[in-house]
């Protein structure tokens, strides 16, 4: 027992060390030919880059470590503002709009890029390379990137964004209750079956229910899952539509890629029987939540879990390493499993046959806006954060993997025994998991679709209410922004 | 009898003050508390005694070096923005009650309207206006309004100036205009007037305005967070920031929020007396 | 007219930078809110619609009900700011010792940024390490969690705001009411009036023009609270019981970049706010006349 909860501690700090040094020494890691980009740099050295990205643990290691090691080697200053969800998106798109060239380089996240594409915000990094041979970098590769990097291409195949960061949403349990021979006992004396992360949506509530009585019975400040249900944050309304309804076989959030329809009368299945059997599962699990459930987004979901006060939920893959490692953060250090989420039947073959998902495969990607004015050293610093050598180090302290490569690197092996395989689960099993569906007008159909959803967890409306009323305002809102009239 | 009810008046009106500022300080109170907890600390079962302090939450935003420029920035921002307020509406206010000028109450209620409407459909104009049309220069030598600290100094004025004026209205009606005649009848000229007689009897409402200018704008978000990034940040932009992002940081947000409330808390204490005086609007005259 | 232009001049500096921080950004509203415009519909474009957004405000089931949210949110919140304010400024009229302290401690959140106001009482209510969830269930056995419950949630609102600005009312009143000639109650004291009658017939008919004041500048800030509540409520929850129409303009013209809407949206509660201010304005200024005017018309 102590043994099991001393290695990832071990594990952790040298990692952390690791990291430390490396962020403190600012050493340009083997294998970078310093020389070549110093040279390439020179007519652009003393430019100051500026950029936009939310504050997540991969920004904030760009900003801290690879910034500081790029100004060092090429004299180019790099800034990044670290800002909340929200307002990055306002402010790139402000930006990009008015032409006005704040930015040199912006975080794009993969939900948001069919937006930025269709209004032909971003350069063709593809063809920029090709132009100016002069500044491609070597060992720099569009081919180094796992699939992910599929998401920023164009119909034919240009690369618009240099991926950052990319995760899952995996199923976390607490392997120290799982494992508990008394609480496994009691369990299958209850149900009849044997303890085990739940494979469908019916045993993941009755895991639920069991261990919400089983804390309560022992007087522990425990429940049976997670729920990113904040109710008036989008973070809930992309739970239900990116994690929970695709378990049920419902994909894209029930629109209809044909004729760009959500009612299941216009051949939608936004208010299909499936996602209404989905609202109606992931609405009941609030019962067996923790009482922060309504008000937590996906951070909070995240702290819940690392506080103990969950015995399992989705959470998202940024968050696996330091809950499983990071004890001045989390509390249930060494003892986190992770597995895929609860189906319903046929939903994993349909994904292994590629006609559909199980979750959300998240991430994102630094793009170049057509109207930055500093364009060639912003591209020669979208190279350097895309190359193999630094993928390591950022990978250890992010949990994000953007490359093939990343997987094999020590650090990255000693994370992996630390989470009890969330990489391995990404690297063996990620092309289950998809992004969001390719929606030019993904913000707008959102904020439309979300307040029934908001409602739906305060229950002012019935799951089913809820999703007839959302899925005809979202035919309502497709139609006036002219898709599929 | 007389003495008896005295003593029950006074013990009422103590438990009632009492009572109002326990429900005014506790949740101030709570903020410290969690200040003063770390990230694992956080669930532990509500306390009102801190029992260790967690001093990194402080250390951490103090030493931080994009915290600090917030922390300047936000002083410029409020302090220029305050005494620009103070000196315009002094003269504005002076001209509102000394001239007869055409439209001059429409003027006062169409300025009164700037504050009356809701912030976010400006910002996009705003935006625009500060990005493309208040510009100077072409490519890297360019400079516009967006993200500088004269930008949010200039749009401050908005919120604060009708409020000022509406302030110092009554204040400087309350000035007997015989005092300027004679002045102007002895040679002075309308800067001295303004300067040597309105200004020193108006001082405590000036006060005020300075004062409660100054608040406003180091307490505005809204605007900050979105006509700034990088040079003229101010401090509730770091504070939303700390809350949205970090998200259950909530020990280091609830540090810089208390660190974002010791100017006020200063100027609470110091200016207490300026402010009840200058509270009155003009709408009581004696 | 010389001594005009002089007027004129001292008064530019104002109306130039209102004009252009002001009503430049009020024009562009106006402009856009008869335009549809959303920078990801399928056709990008600007295009005219006359008044339609207008007539879209009104069937618009969301704008109606952040309309009512707001509209009962400021009644609610003015009315109870009002009562207290006027009761603790009446107790400030006495002398006490320690009077001055706890009127300090009064004005404190004042001068406490908004968004700083939201933050506090988060850390107040969140369900799980807030200490008002954790007292009402230990000591009242009641279940309160404003992610949860629309009611609570919707009453914490209008608490924090009654926490916020009741110390405005208060310091607001007491200037009023330490202002007040002597005689008129003291005349009524002689008469034999009870303190009641003399609140009655002789403070409250002289506090008239002053409680104007203070009611206009609290509804007119109350109309267009954002920050404090969307810190709290994490953006308007739960469902869209604190949705006021400040949080939900704010998410039509940015996440849903709906700029036309958004701006008409503006516009229609500009016009609102303002009926109801001047309407009050009105019923001031009047007042103020009637009260014998000896410094404005010169």
């Amino acid at each position: 027992m102590k043994l099991r909860n001393a290695f990832p501690l071990l594990v952790f700090v040298l990692v952390a060390l690791l990291s430390v040094s490396l962020a403190a020494a600012q050493d340009i890691p083997e294998g970078i030919d310093a020389a070549w980009w110093s040279n390439a740099a020179q007519p652009y050295a003393g430019t100051t880059l500026r950029g936009v990205s939310e504050s997540t643990p991969p920004s904030n290691y760009v900003r801290d470590v690879l910034a500081p090691m790029f100004t060092a080697m090429t004299g180019i200053n790099v800034e990044l503002e670290t800002t909340s969800w929200d307002q990055m998106y306002d402010k790139a798109i402000r930006d990009m709009e008015a032409g006005t060239g704040i930015y040199d380089f912006v975080y794009i996240e993969q939900d948001i890029i069919y937006g930025y594409l269709a209004n032909n915000y971003l350069v063709n990094l593809t063809e920029a390379l090709a132009d100016m041979p002069e500044l491609a970098a070597p060992g720099f590769s569009f081919d180094d990137f796992t699939t992910f990097i599929d998401y920023f291409k164009d119909a034919e195949g240009n690369v618009f964004g240099i991926p950052m960061e990319a995760f899952i949403k995996v199923y976390l349990y607490r392997t120290d209750l799982f494992n508990d021979p008394d609480i496994a006992a009691a369990f299958e004396a209850e149900y009849g079956y044997p303890l085990a992360p739940a494979t469908t949506h019916e045993q993941y509530r009755q895991i639920a229910e069991f261990f919400t009585q089983y804390a309560a019975a022992n007087g522990m400040q425990m429940w049976g899952t997670t729920v990113q249900a904040v109710s008036g944050h989008p973070a809930s309304f992309y739970e239900f539509f990116e994690s929970v309804v695709p378990t049920f076989g419902v994909y894209n959030w029930g629109i209809n890629m044909e004729n760009w329809k959500a009612t299941v009368e216009n051949g939608g299945a936004m208010n299909s029987d499936a996602a209404k059997a989905a609202l109606e599962w992931w609405v009941g699990n609030l019962t067996f939540a923790p009482p922060e459930a309504t008000s937590s987004t996906w951070d909070e979901v995240a702290a819940s879990f690392a506080a103990g006060r969950a015995a399992q939920g989705l959470v998202y893959g940024e968050n696996a390493a330091w809950i499983a490692t990071d004890p001045t953060r989390s509390q249930v250090v060494g003892s986190v499993g992770v597995a895929l989420p609860p189906l319903a039947e046929g939903v994993l073959e349909a994904a292994e046959a590629g006609e559909g998902y199980i979750g959300y495969y998240d991430g994102g990607a630094f793009g170049l806006p057509v109207s930055s004015r500093n364009m060639e050293a912003a591209l020669l610093w979208l190279q350097f954060v895309g190359l193999p050598e630094i993928q390591a180090d950022w990978a250890a302290a992010a949990s994000r993997i953007v490359m093939d490569s990343t997987y094999d690197t020590p650090q990255v092996m000693a994370a992996d025994e630390a989470t009890n395989g969330y990489y391995t689960l990404m690297r063996e099993q990620g092309y289950l998991f998809a992004g969001a569906p390719p929606f030019p007008f993904h913000p707008q159909l959102r904020e439309v679709v979300a307040p029934f959803i908001y409602e739906a967890i305060a229950g002012t409306l019935s799951p089913a209410e809820a999703l007839d009323r959302a899925a005809a305002a979202a035919d309502a809102e497709l139609a006036r922004l002219g898709y599929g009239s | 009898m007389r003495r008896t009810r005295q003593i029950i008046d006074y013990a009422l009106t103590y438990g009632l003050w009492i009572v109002v500022a326990a429900i005014t300080l506790l949740p101030v109170w709570w903020m410290i508390v969690v200040s003063a907890r770390s990230r694992v600390e956080l669930f532990n079962a509500p306390d009102l005694i801190i029992r260790s302090f967690y001093v990194q939450n402080y250390t951490d935003v103090i030493n931080n070096r994009t915290f600090q420029g917030y922390m300047i920035n936000s002083i410029i921002i409020s302090t220029a923005n305050a005494v620009l307020v103070t000196v315009l509406a002094l003269m504005a206010t002076y001209a509102l009650s000394r001239y007869k000028l055409v439209g001059s109450d429409n003027i006062f209620f169409t300025t009164l309207t700037q504050r009356m409407a809701p912030p976010a459909a400006f910002l996009l104009p705003l935006f625009l206006l500060f990005t493309q049309l208040f510009a100077v220069g072409e490519g890297r030598s360019r400079w516009d309004l967006y993200d500088s600290h004269l930008g949010l100094i200039l749009l401050y004025c908005v919120f604060n100036l009708p409020f000022a004026i509406w302030l110092l209205k009554g204040i400087i009606d309350a000035i007997p205009p015989e005092l300027d005649e004679a002045a102007f009848v002895d040679g002075a000229n309308t800067f001295h007037v303004i300067t040597r007689i309105i200004l020193p009897l108006a001082a405590p409402g000036l006060a005020v305005t300075l004062i409660l200018s100054w608040i406003f704008a180091w307490n505005e978000y809204l605007f900050a967070a979105t006509l700034t990034a990088f040079e003229a940040r101010t401090i509730t932009t770091g504070l939303a920031e700390f809350v949205t992002v970090t998200g259950t940081n909530w020990g280091a947000m609830a540090a810089v929020s208390t660190l974002t409330l010791i100017p006020s808390v200063i100027v609470v204490i110091f200016a207490q007396r300026y402010i009840i005086a200058g509270l009155t609007f003009g709408a009581v005259k004696d | 007219m010389r001594r005009n232009r002089v007027g004129w001049l001292l008064l530019s500096p104002t109306l130039i930078i209102l004009f252009l921080v002001g009503i430049v950004p009020f024009i562009y509203v106006l402009y856009v809110g008869f335009f549809e415009w959303n920078l990801f519909s399928s056709d990008r474009a600007m295009n005219f619609v006359g008044v339609n957004n207008y007539r879209r405000l009104v069937f618009d089931e969301r704008f109606l009900d952040a309309l009512w949210v707001t509209i009962r949110f400021t009644f609610f919140a003015v009315i109870s700011q009002l009562v207290i304010g006027f009761f603790l400024a009446q107790s400030l009229l006495k002398n006490f010792p320690g009077k001055v302290l706890f009127r300090i401690v009064h004005t404190l959140p004042l001068m406490i940024a908004p968004i700083s106001i939201g933050a506090i009482w988060r850390l107040l209510t969140i369900p799980g390490f807030g200490p008002i969830p954790f007292l009402l269930q230990n000591w009242f056995n009641i279940d309160y969690n404003i992610g949860r419950n629309a009611d609570q949630a919707f009453l914490t609102i209008i608490l924090m705001d009654i926490w916020h600005w009741t110390p405005f009312v208060t310091l607001t009143l007491l200037a009023g009411l330490s202002a007040l000639p002597a005689e008129p109650r003291e005349a009524a004291m002689v008469d034999g009036a009870n303190s009641w009658q003399i609140f009655r017939y002789v403070t409250l008919p002289l506090m008239r023009p002053i409680i104007l004041t203070v009611l206009f500048i609290r509804i007119m800030d109350a109309l267009r609270t954002v920050d404090e509540i969307n810190m709290l409520s994490n953006g308007g929850g739960p469902g869209t019981a604190t949705r006021t129409l400040g949080i939900h303009i704010f998410r039509v013209v940015f996440p849903q970049t709906d700029y036309g809407y958004g701006s008409a949206m503006s516009l229609l509660t500009l016009y609102f706010t303002i009926v109801i201010c001047w309407l009050l304005f009105v019923s001031l200024t009047q007042l103020r006349g009637s009260r014998g005017n000896d410094g404005g018309e010169r």
